[in-house]
């Protein structure tokens, strides 16, 4: 009746009443009802909400509440303090589970280079056979230093050290540790490298292809540090060597999806290295394994990354760490990789 | 009811259940021996699970879609025309009907990801929100994790709905009457590639070149026979 009677109030001169509200039918929008008139006429077109809002409440009664969960993939409880966990386990009901597992610590390794090496600057640039180079050769552990001392404590519980047969072994682990890691064999990574340089040395090498080979050694490696530290007791004592690697190596690393990423194939480089073997001497079974790089700050940056990639702005807390800065792949991140960057003369 | 409350805490549970609260202990008895000083620098780091540590949780929802993010293919080689990036990328338990759900994937197919992006700022459900919200991690783990150049140069190669759980309620109705009301959840998955997106992402929908037309109006004309003849 309503609709006829505004059909023809469209068709004809007839007007409605004064107290009669005739608001025009829309579907699109909502007229809401007009205080002023004393019968409102309900717009039945607008179907999104019921027509008569005097029965929203017993409309909405009429169904039974379901609390549904919170599954919030904001939360994440990695971030979360342990305070914040506690209280929203106390929110949703649930009991701290009590750790009954009780689990044996071994130390194996330690968590970084006690007292490292600074390599002298304009090291490797000049060779040792000509007049400059040989002014520059270093005294290598002299009688009366602290990397002596610590090689005599090395020999006591080991008698047969020697450093440049040590020197020579080194060069093998640094070797299988590359084969290693361009196989991603985790069972050998793990006897040659450290258990606080493996998530260093295998950054990101999962998804990568990793291609390297070994040309030579421009030079012969050489000791130039050792320190013992223990840890805890006095008698566990760890032991770290530096080593001085100058060699010729090719490197090709490959995304995930078989695309150069980094270095070449077919160029090979002169790479300079101080890596860091650590051993458990205390320990009858101790091996030697890379514990460490030491890059020092005169080293010219490493080659450049074959794409292009946005420096992101690194925030004033501490939160930000080194790899923060590049937004890449972090090839950057990875310590294991040979530093391609000393061009020799 | 609880097993509602156990599916907030997120998986995997079972690597959660081997660490403790304290992120120094950290000892495997026997075999390899594991640095207890290690350099994981997570201070706060810790395990929280509902159940006992002994007790496994079954993982729910969708696993499998993310590993297609861990596949390394072999390096291309010479000569061969270099494979395009693609990100996988998905969104779980949103609160939306998988049915409506779909109008909005199906709107981003197809599309660079600035302009998926754009147009779903502008469309009028509540499951674009959601859908714009994935689009945009997918391009940052893009270009972070899987060596993309340039963020822009990626096209929505997949986008589709999953049906999530169903949360199952009622209502009563006039004269004794009730109905079942559903609370539903899906999950949106998302796939973007690196490069440039096809003219044509449906090849049935493409428009027929003029000769396509003119060979299929002859096939037509060569199929009429005239039935029980000779």
């Amino acid at each position: 009746a309503a609709r006829i009677t505004s059909s023809l109030s469209r068709l004809t001169l007839f007007t409605p009443p004064s107290y009669v509200c005739l608001t025009p039918h829309s579907r699109s929008y909502y007229t809401p009802k007009d205080p002023n008139y004393k019968y409102f006429r309900p717009n039945f077109a607008f179907k999104r909400k019921h027509y008569n809002p005097k029965f929203k409440k017993d409309r909405w009664l009429k169904v039974t509440k379901v609390e549904l969960p919170e599954i919030d993939t904001k939360d994440d409880v990695d971030k979360m303090t342990p305070d914040e966990i506690r209280a929203k386990m106390k929110e949703k009901g649930i009991q701290p589970t009590r750790p009954w597992q009780e689990k044996p610590i071994v130390i194996s390794s330690t968590a970084g280079t006690f007292e490292p090496y600074v390599p002298p600057e304009g090291d490797g640039k000049l060779s040792t056979t000509s007049k400059a180079g040989a002014k520059q050769k270093f005294q290598f552990l002299e009688k009366k230093g602290k990397s002596m001392m610590a090689i005599r404590k090395i020999r006591q519980y080991d008698e047969d050290f020697d450093p440049k047969d040590f020197a020579e072994e080194a060069q093998k682990i640094y070797i299988d540790t590359h084969k290693a890691l361009a196989d991603f064999d985790k069972v050998r990574l793990h006897q040659t490298v450290t258990e606080r340089a493996y998530p260093i040395v295998t950054h990101q090498a999962h998804r990568s292809t990793i291609r390297w080979h070994f040309l030579g050694s421009l030079e012969p490696p050489r000791v130039v540090h050792a320190r013992c530290t223990d840890v805890i007791t006095t008698d566990n004592i760890f032991a770290q060597i530096t080593v001085r690697f100058h060699t010729k190596q090719i490197l090709a690393v490959y995304d995930r999806f078989g695309r150069l990423q980094h270095g070449s194939e077919v160029v090979a480089r002169d790479v300079l290295e101080y890596v860091v073997f650590e051993k458990h001497i205390a320990n009858t079974y101790g091996i030697w394994r890379i514990h460490d790089k030491i890059i020092p700050d005169w080293m010219p940056p490493r080659q450049p990354t074959l794409k292009t990639y946005k420096i992101e702005e690194i925030k004033e807390e501490e939160e930000a760490t080194p790899s923060d800065k590049e937004s890449k792949d972090g090839v950057a991140a990875e310590l294991e990789k040979p530093s391609i960057s000393v061009a020799h003369a | 009811g609880l097993r509602v409350l156990k599916s907030n805490t997120f998986q995997p549970i079972s690597g959660l259940a081997t660490r403790g609260y304290l992120a120094s202990i950290a000892g495997q008895p026997g075999g390899q021996s594991t640095g207890v000083l290690a350099a994981h620098g997570e201070p706060n780091r810790c395990g929280l699970h509902t159940s006992s540590a002994l007790c496994w949780e079954r993982p729910t929802g969708p696993r499998k879609f993310l590993t297609h993010n861990q596949t390394v293919f072999p390096p291309t080689p010479f000569g061969e025309q270099p494979r395009p990036a693609f990100v996988c990328h998905m969104k779980k338990n949103i609160k939306y009907s998988p049915s409506k759900m779909w109008y909005v994937a199906c709107l981003v197919r197809g599309l660079r990801i600035d302009d998926a992006i754009n147009q779903l700022k502008f469309v009028h459900k509540k499951g674009s929100v959601a859908a714009r919200e994935t689009l945009e991690e997918a391009k940052e783990l893009a270009v972070k994790e899987h060596n993309v150049e340039f963020a822009s140069n990626l096209w929505v190669s997949e986008s589709f709905v999953g049906k999530g759980m169903i949360i199952r309620g009622y209502r009563r109705h006039a004269r004794r009457r009730f109905g079942k009301v559903e609370y539903k959840y899906c999950h949106y998955f998302v796939t973007l590639e690196e490069g440039d997106p096809p003219e044509h992402y449906y090849p049935f929908r493409r428009p027929r070149t003029p000769q396509e037309l003119l060979e299929e109006w002859m096939e037509e004309q060569r199929r009429r026979t005239i039935i029980k003849s000779l």
